[in-house]
């Protein structure tokens, strides 16, 4: 490794980590080094099997669960050439159904959330349909003599709640969610997301496959290439990289500086912002400049109260470090102990080069700062273009990048992805992938 | 030119890294005997060892300029490992910081009271000598305004004063002192290499203020303070000398 320094980055031991979130490394699959084909990222001869054998197999993040507190609310999320409508019912439970009128083939709800709907009622004939999916009316209905659809129903889709979020399955065979999700549903169970309130929900058109946003945050080699800033506050080399079933995490410490760099003789800027958000003083710092996570873990633990924040079922290294999942194929999970960068992927119903690029940031109330008592007021969905409003530094430079690399895909002269050991996310990823086309016949 | 420097002893607190270092580097290949301190015991041996390769006498300890009794201590060994101190060359500095009232402490110990406690010790050394030379380093941010109301510069910005003071003081034991005010420099492990990737709009802006297009390099620093501390600049005393590539925009007439 092209590293300055060997660094040592401590860690919480199995034992302290006890019921809390896993600390163990898992055993790496043995995974090859062969090279993933780059068809996979262009072609859509492999967009339709994607669909066919992964998108329509899986469950998929729909949307928060506190969005849609009350019968009627709902939430219509579009997948591929699909759309859903996601209903909280009557009894409190979510139902999920094909977004389609079975007239004339209308959709029967824009992308969005709606609030208290009584029923759905297609705006085309106005044949409406109830909470449960049920058809409820249809005008004129005696000058149809085949009668009404058989079904009686918009055709009924999986869905299911788990960590906040609503979830639904193009797959009326689908396993259970807690199936699906095991075990990353019990690693995350600790960070309470229920408690977290949406600061930041975006959604911008990228110019790239959904997997190569995938890749781009499943592996922190690129850090030191694209993401200069971050080397004054994570170890971009001593990770852990996790990979189970279909899912996997990798744990990044943060309040750090990379191996890649030289210790500075004052504290970064991020690390100092990093000890402030924690209620500490950096001018009060007189140790060691590797010193400083632990410190922030021990800051952290002793006064997090004072915020409101109930850390008791993190480990210490939860409160500094990223704890970084990914749910297959799509949800990429930056876990903190105080917020939840999502980000959800989803493909262009048509086009391999193209995706649409969720974010939704998660934060905790701050008691110390905040009026308990002030109104929580959700923030405003933005849809917008690559380049055509900013992100944020980081994002801004991964969105920067991604649509080169797209284009390059393209090339003659690229066979494929050659991988490192550093990118084993993603050649899980794409192991998991064969998974589902090899379920589905194809070899 | 000879500069004079050969088997001359000095001293440099904070000898370790940037521009300390970079003077420690020109002093030892110019043969000067070294004695050279920083925080951090594993600094200092890796300095110390990397300057024996100049092949002259070179001692080091690790000692935090804030704990005034352990670092006069060292002091006092510093001058009996090395039988003497010619030149002296406190280089400590708590670095930048705005808003908490502790960095007006940090600077006041470590940017002030470092150099304050090595003079103190080395003064008698140098008047029983009957000579010797010292060289404070303050900053281009001393003379203008550079990153915010903050203690650094204006703690720096005593010890151009204060030298000035020192150079009246003691001329007359044929001691000179002087002050050097680098602009900003840049070097692997530096705050500006940090500056670079994590407050890019200010580096850049500040690179744009650059006559020559490019950051000062320690060493060139390093050539100047050596020549100042060095008997060829003998009539040099009392003096301010900004090495900044033109960075600072007063003339001085």
């Amino acid at each position: 490794m092209d590293v300055k320094r060997q660094v040592t980055i401590e860690r919480v031991s199995p034992a302290v980590a006890g019921n809390g979130t896993p600390v163990e490394k898992a055993v790496d699959p043995d995974l090859g080094t062969a090279v993933i084909p780059v068809e996979r990222y262009i072609s859509h001869e492999f967009m339709k099997l994607e669909w066919e054998h992964v998108w329509t197999k899986v469950w998929l993040l729909g949307g928060r669960s506190d969005d849609i507190p009350e019968p009627g609310d709902y939430i219509c999320t579009d997948i591929g050439k699909e759309s859903v409508l996601i209903v909280r019912q009557h009894d409190g439970s979510v139902k999920a159904f094909y977004n389609v009128c079975l007239h004339r083939g209308n959709r029967l709800r824009p992308e969005g959330i709606g609030k208290g709907a009584e029923n759905f009622r297609c705006m085309y004939h106005h044949w409406t349909y109830g909470l449960d999916g049920a058809i409820e009316h249809i005008p004129d209905l005696s000058s149809f003599p085949q009668g009404c659809p058989p079904a009686g129903r918009i055709q009924p889709l999986p869905a299911g709640e788990w960590g906040s979020f609503v979830w639904f399955s193009l797959n009326p065979d689908v396993e259970p969610l807690a199936d699906y999700l095991h075990p990353v549903n019990s690693h995350l169970s600790p960070y309470h997301f229920e408690r977290m309130r949406l600061v930041r929900d975006i959604t911008v058109e990228w110019n790239c496959n959904w997997k190569a946003s995938v890749d781009a945050f499943n592996e922190s080699y690129h850090v030191q290439g694209i993401h200069p800033q971050l080397m004054w506050y994570l170890d971009d080399v001593n990770l852990q990289i996790d990979c189970y079933g279909r899912h996997n995490r990798y744990l990044i410490p943060f309040g750090t500086i990379s191996p890649r760099k030289d210790l500075p003789s004052q504290i970064p800027p991020p690390i100092q912002f990093m000890m402030q958000k924690a209620g500490m003083d950096p001018a009060d710092w007189d140790g060691p400049m590797t010193g400083i996570r632990k410190a922030i873990q021990r800051h952290m633990r002793q006064f997090g109260h004072k915020k409101g924040r109930d850390y008791s079922e993190l480990n210490d290294d939860q409160l500094t470090d990223d704890y970084h999942y990914m749910i297959f194929p799509n949800v990429t999970l930056n876990t903190h102990a105080d917020d939840l960068m999502l980000f959800r992927q989803r493909p262009h119903p048509e086009d391999p080069d193209k995706m649409l690029y969720d974010i939704w940031v998660f934060e905790l109330p701050d008691a110390e700062t905040e009026d308990p008592n002030a109104e929580y007021r959700r923030p405003k969905h933005q849809h917008f273009k690559y380049g055509d409003k900013s992100i944020g530094l980081v994002l801004d430079q991964d969105a920067f990048n991604l649509p080169n690399v797209q284009k390059g895909m393209h090339s003659s002269g690229f066979p494929g992805l050659w991988l490192g050991e550093q990118e084993l996310r993603i050649r899980h990823f794409h192991k998991v992938i064969d998974d589902y086309l090899a379920a589905g016949g194809v070899q | 030119m000879d500069l004079g420097l050969a088997g001359k002893k000095a001293i440099i607190v904070g000898g370790a890294r940037g521009i300390g270092y970079a003077i420690a580097e020109v002093l030892a290949r110019e043969g000067c005997e070294l004695a050279i301190s920083a925080r951090g015991s594993d600094a200092v041996k890796d300095s110390v060892a990397s300057l024996k390769r100049y092949d002259t006498r070179v001692v080091g300890g690790a000692v935090d300029v804030k704990k005034p009794d352990a670092y006069r201590k060292w002091l006092e060994k510093a001058v009996d490992q090395l039988e003497g101190c010619d030149i002296l060359i406190p280089i400590t500095s708590a670095g930048g910081g705005l808003g908490s009232e502790k960095y007006w402490e940090k600077a006041f110990e470590v940017d002030v009271m470092g150099p304050v406690r090595a003079v103190d010790v080395v003064l008698p050394h140098m008047t029983k000598a009957g000579s010797g030379s010292i060289v404070l380093i303050a900053t281009t941010s001393a003379g203008e305004a550079m990153g915010g109301p903050q203690p650094y510069n204006a703690m720096k910005a005593s010890l151009v004063t204060w030298g000035k003071q020192l150079a009246l003081g003691h001329g007359k034991d044929g001691i000179r002192v002087n002050v050097v005010s680098p602009g900003p420099i840049e070097f692997e492990g530096g705050n500006w290499e940090m500056i670079k990737d994590t407050m890019t709009k200010f580096y850049d802006a500040t690179l744009r203020q650059q006559p020559l297009g490019r950051f000062g390099k320690p060493e060139e620093i390093a050539r100047c303070v050596a020549f100042i501390a060095s008997p060829a600049a003998s009539w040099v005393n009392g003096s301010h000398l900004i090495v900044d590539g033109g960075f600072t925009n007063r003339t001085h007439f």
